[in-house]
């Protein structure tokens, strides 16, 4: 009798602890083929989750689908999360994620489901723009959809600005008379970091001096050692010298810091809007221009943009319902709804932008004057965009000689290239 | 019958321990496991690893930026043991026979309940171009102050004193626990014979703290050997990585560049030298032959 008991607790507790175990890889959600109910969605956005869940009323009326949001605020532990789902039957059905080469790893595995169908119609219907479609497009095929973008355009001090009768630059040459005044003047032109985002100025100086030379780091045809690169980085190291960039080893919130004028110009996406409304300043107090090309024999002027995807996993028991809601996402009454709960410019030519300052520079670069390029982090190999970040930031930190700095990049670029060629 | 019963109650043990090391075995044995296993494989996180055998290895080795993570983990590990292991010990020594010494040692423990993560953000705030520190400098007429957390070694050793005023009160905690209980006799017959001061501590304290300070030590070269949480939150690594840690090193690798592999080869690395320091240290400290 004894011996049964201990037997029985002996197997309870294994199978307390087998459950337990199961729970982690077992599977669950809506079934397969199901096109409406309640979608699981997962994003490394945590703070855009009440704008993600504004839209389920919209999106109710519309789809008749509602998300249920689980947001990450790691992006690092969000990624590692979204690959190891791939391997269980849990993978989401809708996921945000990145373009360039991070989005590329999941197509080449064939991870994400295909959105071809969705592009056709979301282009026939003038919802997206066909250059837009090309940063989504694999092999001639379409995978995810466009969650939003942004565009990477210089912000301002307006107050600063007026103060020291400067009016907003147009072109390359007038963009540095206004470094040079506001230096000359006391101000610091331009913010810069040491960490993170230290990419923009660099994109901005090749892409515009040469969109040729951009697309060269791209597909590793031109390397950072190359002497066009490192003239640019000299440009960029004699404005360093000028002191025309803030200290990069301030922790101060860049947004406050334009508010306060510790710098008059900040280079950043189109959504650095709404970090400034969260400082406290308003369209009155900012403005936003396009930053001139450096070379002004260029027919259209070079503007970075951004998108992030939404995709949905090829093996999700959501994948119908992940797809049905991506064809809703892109329609024009669900990016207004959108723009309404969160912001920016729109992707959809036909949506509403709420912000008139968004609104108005997101037409003029969608016009015939600009010419879209993709931004630095996800045109380069993630790899290389790694190291890169390192390096401007410790150019940025200690201006110098930059060809230590382009070394070590091309380094990251050479090993990445050569792992391609395997 | 007895064999029965042996046998009865044998099973039952089992039973009982078998949760417990069915979790210990898939939580930290089977992890190690894959760790290793992974280090000699090419692994983005998608599809399954690939075999490359020593490779990840030869390329830790001869990249200059690990050889620069190790420098600064090595810089660690001797700053931990100089500033909070070296301070805790003198707190410990100059309040311990003090009437009230303890309010004397009682702040120094606050620090100790915050987390890493929230001393590097504190200490940013004080360190950053432009912060406290710099401000209170400029109050004073020092208007080129260093920069504290852009230039190398200095952003280290500042790191280092941010962690030491964070670990500094458990180590004094813990030595004043060692010298309380050190029996009276010796220390009074030391006395008596005249020693006092350095003395004192040198021919009588110090060896009887001996156990005591082993693990203290022991503890503060592991916690230094995996330093991750303040330098991510303080300086991430940089400017470039000239502050990176082998546990930055191995992070970045593995989650932000997805090259699990590398990541992996650079946890096998670091856990042999955690093991292999402690191992020995803690033989030679511990070992019969020093005891007094």
């Amino acid at each position: 009798m004894t011996s049964r008991r201990t037997l029985v607790t002996a197997v309870a507790a294994l199978t307390v602890v087998g459950a337990a175990l199961a729970g982690c890889s077992g599977s669950s959600g809506t079934a397969g083929g199901a096109t409406t109910g309640t979608l699981s969605f997962y994003t490394d956005k945590a703070a855009w989750k009440p704008d993600f869940e504004s839209l389920n009323a919209t999106s109710k009326k519309d789809a008749d689908i509602t998300v249920k949001t689980t947001g990450y605020s790691d992006a690092n532990q969000y990624d590692a999360f979204i690959k190891q789902s791939f391997r269980t039957s849990k993978s989401p059905g809708l996921f945000t994620w990145h373009t360039g080469d991070s989005l590329k790893q999941l197509v080449d595995d064939g991870l994400v489901a295909e959105t071809t169908d969705i592009w056709a119609k979301a282009v026939k219907e003038g919802w997206v723009s066909e250059d837009l479609r090309t940063s989504y497009t694999f092999d001639g095929k379409q995978y995810c959809v466009p969650m939003n973008i942004a565009y990477w355009v210089m912000f301002y001090n307006k107050k600063t600005f007026d103060q020291n009768d400067i009016t907003v630059p147009t072109t390359w040459d007038e963009l540095n008379q206004v470094a040079a005044t506001l230096k000359s003047k006391g101000v610091t032109p331009y913010y810069q970091t040491s960490q993170l985002f230290t990419f923009q100025w660099f994109q901005h100086l090749v892409a515009s001096t040469d969109p040729d030379l951009y697309k060269g780091l791209e597909d590793g045809t031109v390397k950072y050692t190359d002497p066009r690169i490192v003239d640019v980085m000299n440009t960029w190291l004699d404005e360093e010298k000028k002191g025309w960039f803030s200290d990069a080893g301030s922790s101060t919130d860049p947004a406050v810091g334009l508010k306060q004028g510790d710098f008059a110009m900040i280079d950043f996406g189109t959504w650095y809007a709404g970090n400034l409304a969260g400082a406290g300043m308003t369209t009155s107090d900012y403005g936003m221009f396009a930053i001139p090309a450096v070379n002004s024999a260029l027919d259209k002027t070079p503007v970075a943009v951004e998108s992030g995807p939404l995709c949905v996993a090829a093996k999700s028991s959501q994948k119908a319902l992940g797809l049905k809601y991506s064809e809703w996402w892109m329609s024009a009454d669900a990016q207004s709804a959108w723009n309404k709960a969160h912001g920016d410019v729109a992707f959809n030519p036909k949506a509403t932008v709420s912000d008139p300052a968004l609104a108005k520079i997101g037409t003029e670069i969608a016009g015939p004057d600009y010419q879209l390029y993709d931004r630095f982090f996800e045109a380069m190999p993630t790899a290389v965009v790694t190291v890169a970040l390192e390096q401007f930031g410790a150019f940025a930190a200690n201006p110098g000689d930059p060809k230590p700095f382009l070394q070590k990049i091309q380094d990251a670029a050479d090993k990445y290239w050569a792992s391609q060629k395997k | 019958m007895t064999t029965r019963t042996a046998t009865t109650y044998q099973w039952s043990a089992r039973g009982f321990v078998a949760p417990g090391v069915i979790l210990v075995a898939v939580l930290l044995y089977l992890p190690l496991l894959w760790t290793v296993y992974l280090s000699f494989t090419h692994y983005d996180g998608l599809g399954d690893p690939q075999w490359v055998g020593l490779d990840n290895y030869v390329e830790m080795f001869t990249d200059p930026g690990f050889v620069g993570s190790a420098l600064n983990t090595l810089l660690w590990v001797v700053g931990t043991l100089i500033v909070p292991v070296g301070v805790g010990l003198a707190i410990a020594l100059l309040t311990w026979n003090l009437g009230g010494g303890i309010w004397l040692r009682l702040p120094l423990l606050i620090p100790y309940a915050l987390s890493g993560i929230g001393v590097g953000v504190i200490w940013s705030f004080i360190l950053s171009s432009g912060g406290a520190l710099d401000q209170a400098l400029a109050a004073i007429g020092v208007t080129d102050p260093p920069r504290w957390l852009i230039d190398a070694p200095l952003n280290t050793v500042v790191m280092i004193i941010a962690a030491a005023w964070q670990g500094v009160g458990v180590n004094a905690l813990l030595f004043t626990i060692g010298l309380q209980s050190i029996p009276k006799e010796p220390l009074e017959a030391a006395r008596i014979d005249g020693a006092n001061g350095l003395r004192l501590f040198g021919s009588i304290l110090w060896p009887m703290l001996r156990p005591l300070t082993a693990v203290v030590v022991g503890l503060s070269i592991v916690a230094s050997l995996k330093t991750f949480d303040i330098v991510w939150s303080m300086t991430k690594g940089g400017p470039g990585t000239v502050s990176e840690t082998l546990a930055l090193t191995m992070y970045k690798d593995t989650f932000v560049n997805s090259d699990y592999g590398l990541g992996s080869a650079i946890a096998v690395f670091l856990t042999i030298v955690t093991l292999v320091a402690s191992i020995i240290y803690l033989r030679q400290q511990l070992s019969p032959k020093n005891e007094i």
